[in-house]
């Protein structure tokens, strides 16, 4: 197969059948449900101690009515964080490198925040648009530049996450093209170069739990705010 | 007809091997047993043997008899070239990515993956050990309670002896007041008798001693001047003579 430098990013499709179902859902085959018994393996014993670790570390700063929220962010996390380690894999298609899959993560969840801050304690949710302290002539300006920033939150949560995940992906489709291609002319200049693409790969490895993590955090932070 | 023969052959093997567990379920189809979850087959301890981190050891078992121990390599190597030569995979710039990630993946899984499972391990040794503590715990309780019980039933044996000698105690404590009191009575009964015996003695004594005086009274009434004079006057020649022979009696 001829690949160019996008079609990584294109939405999968074999014989003009539709395969994001597919890539969307394969998370769920690498990751088993806890069963019946009370000794599992070692995958489950990992996997329910890091989700209960990272649950409780992540809403321990948020007041109780926010902990409903824990399965979906729990959840969010662990989804992410495997879709984006599982488009590391050669020839595979990354749902989160798509900006409408971001953006339809990021959008609900951050309008229900404002939504259920502007419901609960109203107050306490316009308050946040002015920093304490703040001195009286800069009131009026500064009112606006923090709805401005309130409302760029999901644009910022979506384009974030592309944008990572693109560039990092498409970095490594461009050094490991310049690698392939000095291979007959330069050996030596190609073996620097597949060099930089293992130091890079371990860097994108890092960047696909990092902005999962991201992700989740800024979402929590959202919900501490208004909760 | 086959699936009813794949069924009968899943129930047999319900309890045995690495497939075991997957089939507890197949007997539910059939309804040959009751349908309970439990005890459930155990979990095999270890996964399954590969070589090379992805081969089954089965295929190089199932290999051996017919091309020895090189067979699955050749295989895979020729598979490798059949699919190289014929095109079927290209080798492109994503070969490269594979190659790195395939390098970064099995690195860190053979630094890491030692520690990881020792800690997953630990995880459900710590279960374990939870369950086994409350458990020994509370063994170690019924033990602890069970010699106490003992110490108890000892003790309750002594008991007898215990009252035994306190019974002995007021016996003597008994014995000993009564003899005192017996005493006592005695005593008091030989007072009140010694004061009769000395009242009588006194009675006896003052009889005596008024006789005594009356006869010297009446001795001394009844002795006239001349029988007195005469007495003194025998009295006097008495002690002459009585002179005489103390005074002879000297010299000599």
């Amino acid at each position: 197969m001829v690949l160019s430098l996008f079609d990584q990013f294109i939405s999968p499709a074999l014989f003009g059948v539709p395969l994001m179902a597919i890539a969307l859902v394969a998370p769920w085959l690498f990751l088993p449900a806890p069963g019946v018994r009370w000794l599992n393996n070692r995958l489950l014993a990992l996997e329910t101690s890091f989700i209960g670790r990272f649950t409780s570390q992540l809403f321990a700063p948020i007041n109780k009515s926010g902990h409903k929220w824990a399965l979906i962010l729990a959840s969010l996390m662990i989804y992410l964080i495997s879709v984006n380690m599982l488009g590391l894999l050669p020839y595979t298609f990354t749902p989160t490198t798509q900006l409408s899959m971001n953006l339809g993560l990021a959008v609900p969840l951050w309008l229900a925040t404002v939504l259920i801050g502007m419901r609960n304690q109203p107050t306490a949710a316009l308050g946040h648009l002015l920093p304490e302290g703040t001195p009286g002539p800069l009131i009026p300006v500064l009112i606006i530049i923090e709805t401005i920033s309130l409302f760029i939150r999901p644009l910022a949560l979506g384009v974030r996450l592309t944008a990572n995940l693109t560039a990092g992906h498409l970095l490594m489709q461009l050094i490991a093209t310049a690698a392939f291609v000095l291979l007959p002319m330069m050996p030596a200049v190609a073996i620097m170069t597949t060099l930089v693409l293992l130091l890079l790969t371990i860097l994108e490895v890092a960047v696909a739990m990092i902005q999962a993590y991201v992700f989740v955090l800024l979402m929590s932070l959202y919900l501490q705010e208004n909760v | 007809m086959l699936s009813r023969l794949v069924f009968a052959s899943a129930n047999a093997l319900k309890g045995s091997g690495p497939l075991g567990a997957g089939l507890v379920q197949a007997s539910r189809s059939l309804h040959t047993s009751s349908q309970s979850l439990a005890p459930l087959p155990p979990l095999p301890e270890t996964g399954g043997k590969v070589r090379h981190g992805i081969f089954p050891e089965e295929l190089f078992q199932l290999l051996y008899p017919k091309t020895g121990v090189t067979g699955p390599y050749m295989l895979g190597t020729g598979l490798l070239v059949y699919l190289l030569s014929k095109e079927l995979y290209v080798i492109n710039h994503e070969t490269f990515v594979a190659a790195s990630i395939g390098a970064v993946f099995i690195y860190v899984v053979k630094k890491f993956g030692p520690s990881v499972a020792a800690y997953a391990d630990k995880i459900n040794e710590e279960k374990v050990a939870k369950a086994q503590e409350v458990k020994d715990q509370a063994i170690a309780s019924y033990t602890q309670d069970i010699e106490d019980e003992k110490k108890e039933q000892w003790r309750v044996e002594g008991r007898s002896m215990l009252f035994d000698a306190k019974r002995n105690n007021v016996a003597m404590l008994l014995e000993t007041n009564y003899r005192e009191r017996l005493h006592m009575v005695t005593n008091e009964v030989k007072r009140r008798l010694d004061y009769q015996i000395a009242l009588q003695d006194l009675h006896r004594r003052m009889e005596q001693e008024h006789m005594v005086n009356w006869v010297e009274k009446n001795v001394i009434g009844s002795i006239t001047p001349q029988q007195e004079k005469q007495s003194i006057a025998k009295c006097i020649t008495d002690l002459k003579a009585l002179a005489k022979a103390t005074q002879v009696k000297a010299t000599t």
